[in-house]
């Protein structure tokens, strides 16, 4: 490759790098560590507070079960309905792919929203379990109402991340395990879910990083009785204006995406590296 | 298929009803004569729809968010296609780490990127909230960008532009006639997913507000956490017979299994 090419394939970089430093590195990084009315050993002691609160705690603890949780049903119902899709007949495939894929196409709002006419104290729900004599039921502004909306909101996601891994399967394989005798059960869980497994794994990072920052479902569904990580970190700001606090929250929340981002970027190499 | 396959047939069955049976609950609310969230509606009416078109708040920001969409979907494509460009084909030193800088926007927590840009340029740098929406969405797709457009390069042969130019063609003519042609579902793809998360976006988009300035699905979920009468049920219709018209024109120009097949 000659020189002035390379020079040229630089400089196409510059300008993307550039608005990456000035408007997400330079800004994140100083509210993270020193926000206005606030320096870093400020940060630090509010960090401190929030790790030992006995208040605070149980939020941290809640934002990290909602995201476990909500990642072990989008696996469960998610890696399935990918299967049964990308082994479905071509003119079906596309159009239940189409299906799964258009509620990411609307807003979070609308499709959060639907939950409250179900879980709510005259909903759906309430309604049904009255009819069977059970009493009124009131889910909305639980910890279980908040993982049903995110799973709603993110079973698209593990949906095509496992397609694109299963897509790409050889259906062959299936043929010769069932050829030597294995079930149908045993082959999906020796041969097409070890196969999958970095498909499943990037849903699953997709799923868990997006359940812990998200942010309408949980203030919708859950409100300020069942607060996670970024409804606190909201209330921070626009209730309580305490901007050195709202940073150390947003500190723990960056940490705990940016540690299973790692963890999830190590295991998919190892699994690269073994198979 | 569902015979064959009793269990995952269930399991699937309920992942497709988690994610569409409360979006069709509330197309069955928009429709209601009543004035609660309630299913089955009280009796049938189209008032909320009107409700809805006259609410002069949701249609300002409507204006507002398609803005900011397209401005920022154009503003990732322009800086984020030269950049992948440059990653697959530039032999640039550092290039899984210069990769992985790009990603990062994608795993930064939204709303902390939101109070980020609220602090240092709104506040700081006295920047208009349409100006620091349209910046903090073009720092928000430029990692789709990048990658969409990275992934139709990394699966075409490099081969193809080292042909051209050892036929005689020039860089600017390779890059019209064999690269760009290349990129272009990529292109396409990456415009489409970039215009939709921005015009879907709340976590980035809600501090990011000034006076008379918002996106509509931020003064959307200002208006459900005050009211629950059903003017949101009937936007969300109106969105929603949108998103189809995009959806079926998406699966005709490009076909989904292709988007998103690898």
């Amino acid at each position: 490759m000659d020189v002035t090419r390379r020079v040229t394939m630089r400089v196409l970089l510059l300008p993307g790098l550039a608005v990456l430093l000035f408007a997400f590195l330079y800004p994140v990084a100083l509210t993270l560590a020193a926000p206005p009315d606030g320096d870093p050993a400020t940060v630090a002691r509010e960090t401190g507070t929030l790790l030992s609160d006995p208040h605070l705690l149980p939020v941290i603890a809640r934002s990290i079960r909602v995201a476990v949780m909500t990642t072990l049903i989008c696996l469960l119902l998610g890696f399935p309905t990918a299967y049964l899709v990308s082994r479905a007949p071509a003119r079906w495939s596309g159009k239940l792919l189409a299906l799964a894929i258009f509620p990411l196409m609307l807003n979070t709002v609308v499709r959060t929203y639907g939950w409250i006419a179900v879980l709510g104290g005259n909903g759906v729900l309430s309604t049904a379990s009255q009819a069977l004599g059970l009493g009124r039921v009131q889910l909305l502004y639980t910890e279980t109402a908040i993982v049903l909306g995110l799973v709603q909101l993110f079973l698209p996601l593990m949906i095509l991340s496992s397609y694109s891994s299963l897509s790409q399967q050889d259906p062959r394989l299936e043929d010769a395990a069932r050829g030597l005798g294995a079930g149908p059960g045993r082959v999906f869980r020796q041969v097409v879910f070890p196969l999958a497994l970095p498909g499943a794994l990037v849903g699953c990072t997709l799923v868990f990083a997006g359940s812990i920052t998200a942010f309408t479902t949980p203030q919708l569904l859950g409100g300020s009785r069942e607060r996670i990580l970024s409804t606190l970190l909201y209330s921070r700001v626009n209730v309580s204006l305490d901007w050195p606090s709202a940073s150390a929250v947003a500190l723990v929340m960056t940490v705990l995406v940016l540690a299973v981002a790692a963890l999830s970027g190590r295991l998919s190499k190892r699994g690269s590296t073994t198979s | 298929m569902i015979l064959r396959r009793p269990l995952l047939s269930l399991l699937s069955a309920i992942a497709f009803t988690v994610m569409l049976g409360p979006v069709v609950i509330l197309l069955g609310v928009a429709f209601t004569a009543g004035s609660t969230l309630t299913f089955p509606p009280e009796g049938l009416s189209l008032r909320w729809f009107a409700a809805a078109v006259e609410y002069r708040p949701f249609i300002d920001t409507l204006g507002t968010s398609l803005v900011v969409a397209v401005a920022s979907t154009l503003a990732a494509l322009v800086l984020g296609v030269p950049a992948t460009l440059a990653l697959q084909r530039g032999a640039v030193p550092g290039r899984a780490v210069v990769e992985n800088l790009f990603m990062t926007p994608i795993i930064v927590p939204e709303l902390v990127l939101g109070l980020a840009l609220f602090q240092q340029f709104m506040v700081g740098l006295h920047i208009t909230a349409l100006g620091t929406l349209i910046i903090g969405h073009t720092v928000l797709l430029l990692p789709y960008a990048v990658r969409v457009v990275g992934a139709s390069l990394a699966l075409a042969d490099p081969k193809l532009e080292e042909a051209a130019r050892g036929l005689g063609a020039g860089p600017v003519r390779t890059f019209f006639t064999v690269t760009l042609p290349v990129m272009r579902p990529g292109i396409i793809s990456a415009t489409i997913l970039a215009f939709i998360t921005s015009l879907n976006n709340v976590p980035l988009s809600l501090l990011l507000t000034g006076p008379g300035v918002a996106t509509l699905p931020v003064e959307m979920l200002n208006y459900v956490q005050s009211s629950f009468d059903p003017v949101v049920a009937a936007v969300s219709v109106i969105l929603l017979a949108l998103s189809v018209g995009v959806a079926l024109l998406t699966e005709r120009l490009v076909g989904f299994n292709k988007v998103f097949g690898r």
